[in-house]
């Protein structure tokens, strides 16, 4: 048996283990009666609804199994997963451990990204800015739609408080995991460059005293959870909610999710399978203008309801504080605002260190700082933007506005009418463009595992195409508990890796900070 | 017996076990000009940061490793080395390119992993072993790659 069948069977083998011990005891529903009295067409339309239905039934079996054993509360009085309250204490541990590194270093991070210290001979792929766009271009899209509409409607208004608390604190999470990232890359002699947690955590922990088969522990279940997470927050999600914005726009029609899911995972085969760099080249470059679009209308729609902002703030401060028992109580508001942060902005979870691995520097805290901003642009400026237009205009609490991005599209669209159109418009791009950057992280961690020869590649790829077109057709709720859980679980080796190598970091830190103030470095614009 | 030949493949990876490789190579052709060494790369995932907004490209990662080739075989004594630079799986690569130059060595090292080790890091040295269209010296190396 070839290695390559051989990891693929352990791979699979892990991946039933963890998920799919209910299937088999799963009932489809039962195919319609009422089927013989219909014509051809009406056949093929319920066949065709009948096995979403299935598909999205099996499949939340799965992830409610996989729900019992990663989202594990290991206090029955305190109902807080494990993974969540790791996420929590690690984002702390590290903001108070760096003293602050997120406040500061702020401006210095800014002049790193405005190019003031970019050598173009520095090795690497891409420069600061650039490794910034990119990891945005993975984190700024439906989280921040869509994911602020859910943490709202499953938390309440005080979930926004967390969300934004667990940006500030993840700043410095994000920071440490990408400087790790860098320290650890591998550049090739053609000048690309490999980086990630796998080999942060691999190398890494073996120079911290670990045995080899501890530290490639680590990083193999980081790399199991970046292709889950590829397939379900980077995948999914985006095909589902991408559906969802178009279904809004022009009606539920019989065989809609079958068709965009596939309309959808054609137009990013064309990029992945079929080679053909020019349309992400050109979605990359649209993505900061439609980010701009997107913070733009939100500023008009907040200077336009001026008069309801401190109204909004006082509600979202007392529900924070004294939550509804219909939200789960503070607990239940907390454990939402932070899956909903983390699952937006990443931080803690190294999917971004994969990208930042790639920026021209030999400076690793430099890429590490510059790293830092994601988490405040994502959850700090757009995720509370998108929560307090939700907020102002009442869209939390109208059953009419939907759900997930649709509650959203309704609440710009209560002041803006034109907006949905443009809104649309960037939900597909943000979907295409965060698809397109997931299928590069999870194919980074698959090659971890299964190695780079052509037929491993090309089996995650058609992988990735299929989760597109299942993402479609699954419901909100499977998808995004699929999605936490993959996304999430990737901080479990991952912020404890990070925790141990932390020391090597703060050398570097404490380094870098000294000659940055004795102003040792070149500037180069 | 002392090994003879007079066109030998070395495939490169620039690390020190595939530079001291080329020693052994020298040793047993009469002259640089009867060694090959190839270097293959990955194909460029187009998804990529480098690719989507960055510069790199086939033509700039060729150059680039071109350029270390000549270097690597400038710092050897092996300046009149016949050069080569591919893109795909490397053992394929590897065993079509002594193929094309009508090889009748391939010098290669490998770490003769097992377990684990060789589960997850798998071997191009076996791979050229299994294509390879003429001998192949497979040299034993202790580095991290």
């Amino acid at each position: 048996m070839s290695p390559l069948f051989l990891k693929l069977f352990f791979f699979f083998t892990c991946f039933c283990l963890t998920g799919y011990n209910g299937v088999a005891l799963a009932q489809g529903p039962e195919p319609s009666s009422s089927t013989m009295e219909t014509d051809n067409g009406d056949l093929n339309k319920e066949k065709a609804a009948s096995i979403a239905t299935n598909i999205d039934s099996q499949f939340g079996i799965i992830v409610e199994n996989m729900d019992n054993v990663l989202f594990w509360k290991p206090v029955k009085a305190v109902p807080i997963p494990l993974i969540v309250a790791i996420l929590l204490c690690g984002s702390v541990f590290f903001t108070i451990y760096h003293k602050w590194l997120n406040i500061r270093g702020f401006k210095h991070a800014i002049d790193i990204t405005r190019g003031r210290y970019d050598n173009p001979n520095d090795p690497g792929e891409i420069s600061h800015f650039q490794a910034l766009t990119s990891a945005l271009s993975a984190t700024v899209g439906l989280g921040n739609i869509a994911g602020v509409a859910v943490a709202i409607q499953a938390g309440g208004p005080g979930a926004v408080v967390w969300m934004m608390l667990i940006g500030l604190f993840g700043m410095t999470a994000k920071f440490n995991e990408c400087t790790l990232a860098m320290v650890y890359r591998k550049v090739r002699p053609d000048g690309t460059v490999d980086g990630g947690p796998m080999h942060y955590l691999e190398i890494g922990l073996q120079e911290r005293g670990f045995p080899f088969p501890i530290a490639k522990c680590f990083g193999l279940v980081f790399a199991i959870f970046c292709i889950g997470g590829s397939f379900g927050g980077g995948n999914m999600f985006q095909a589902n909610q991408a559906t969802s914005a178009v279904r809004g726009m022009i009606g539920d029609r019989p065989g809609l999710d079958w068709f965009f899911g596939s309309l959808l995972a054609f137009l990013v085969g064309l990029v992945i399978i079929g080679g053909i760099k020019r349309i992400g080249q050109v979605t990359e470059k649209i993505i900061p203008l439609m980010c701009g679009i997107y913070v733009l209308a939100g500023i008009i729609i907040l200077v336009l309801h001026a008069n309801k902002i401190p109204e909004a703030a006082v509600l979202i401060v007392r529900s924070c504080v004294s939550p509804e028992a219909a939200y789960g109580g503070f607990i239940g508001v907390l454990v939402q605002g932070i899956r909903r942060a983390v699952f937006s902005n990443e931080a803690g979870v190294g999917s971004a260190a994969i990208a930042h691995a790639a920026a021209k520097t030999d400076e690793p805290v430099r890429e590490g700082m510059v790293a830092m901003l994601g988490p405040f642009i994502d959850t700090v400026v757009i995720c509370t933007m998108t929560a307090l237009v939700v907020i102002v205009s009442g869209a939390y609490n109208t059953p009419e506005a939907g759900k997930g991005v649709e509650m959203t599209r309704w609440a710009f669209s209560e002041t803006l009418s034109w907006f949905p159109t443009v809104l649309n418009i960037s939900v597909f791009l943000f979907a295409y463009s965060t698809m397109i950057s997931w299928s590069y992280y999870g194919e980074k961690a698959w090659q971890y595992i299964f190695g780079t020869t052509k037929k491993a590649i090309i089996i995650y790829r058609i992988l990735f195409l299929g989760f597109i077109v299942l993402g479609a057709v699954a419901s909100l709720e499977n998808v995004i508990t699929f999605s936490d859980l993959m996304i999430l679980s990737m901080a479990f080796p991952n912020i404890i890796g990070g925790v141990i190598l932390a020391p090597r970091v703060k050398v570097l830190l404490q380094d870098y900070w000294r000659r940055y103030k004795a102003d040792e470095f070149t500037v180069y614009e | 017996m002392a090994l003879h030949a007079s066109t030998v493949v070395v495939p490169i990876d620039f690390s020190s076990a595939s530079a001291s490789a080329i020693n052994t190579a020298l040793e047993i052709v009469e002259n640089p000009s009867q060694l090959y060494l190839i270097h293959v790369m990955l194909p460029l995932e187009t998804m990529s940061p480098g690719v989507l907004l960055g510069d790199v490209t086939d033509a700039s990662r060729t150059a680039k490793v071109t350029t270390a080739l000549k270097k690597l075989a400038g710092t050897h004594k092996a300046a009149d080395a016949h050069l080569a630079v591919t893109i795909g799986t490397p053992g394929l690569e590897i065993a079509d390119y002594a193929q094309r130059v009508k090889a009748d060595l391939i010098i290669i090292p490998s770490h003769g992993y097992h377990g684990l080790k060789r589960l997850f890091l798998g071997s191009v040295a076996e791979r050229v072993l299994r294509h390879a269209p003429c001998r192949v010296l497979v040299l034993r190396r202790f580095d991290q790659e």
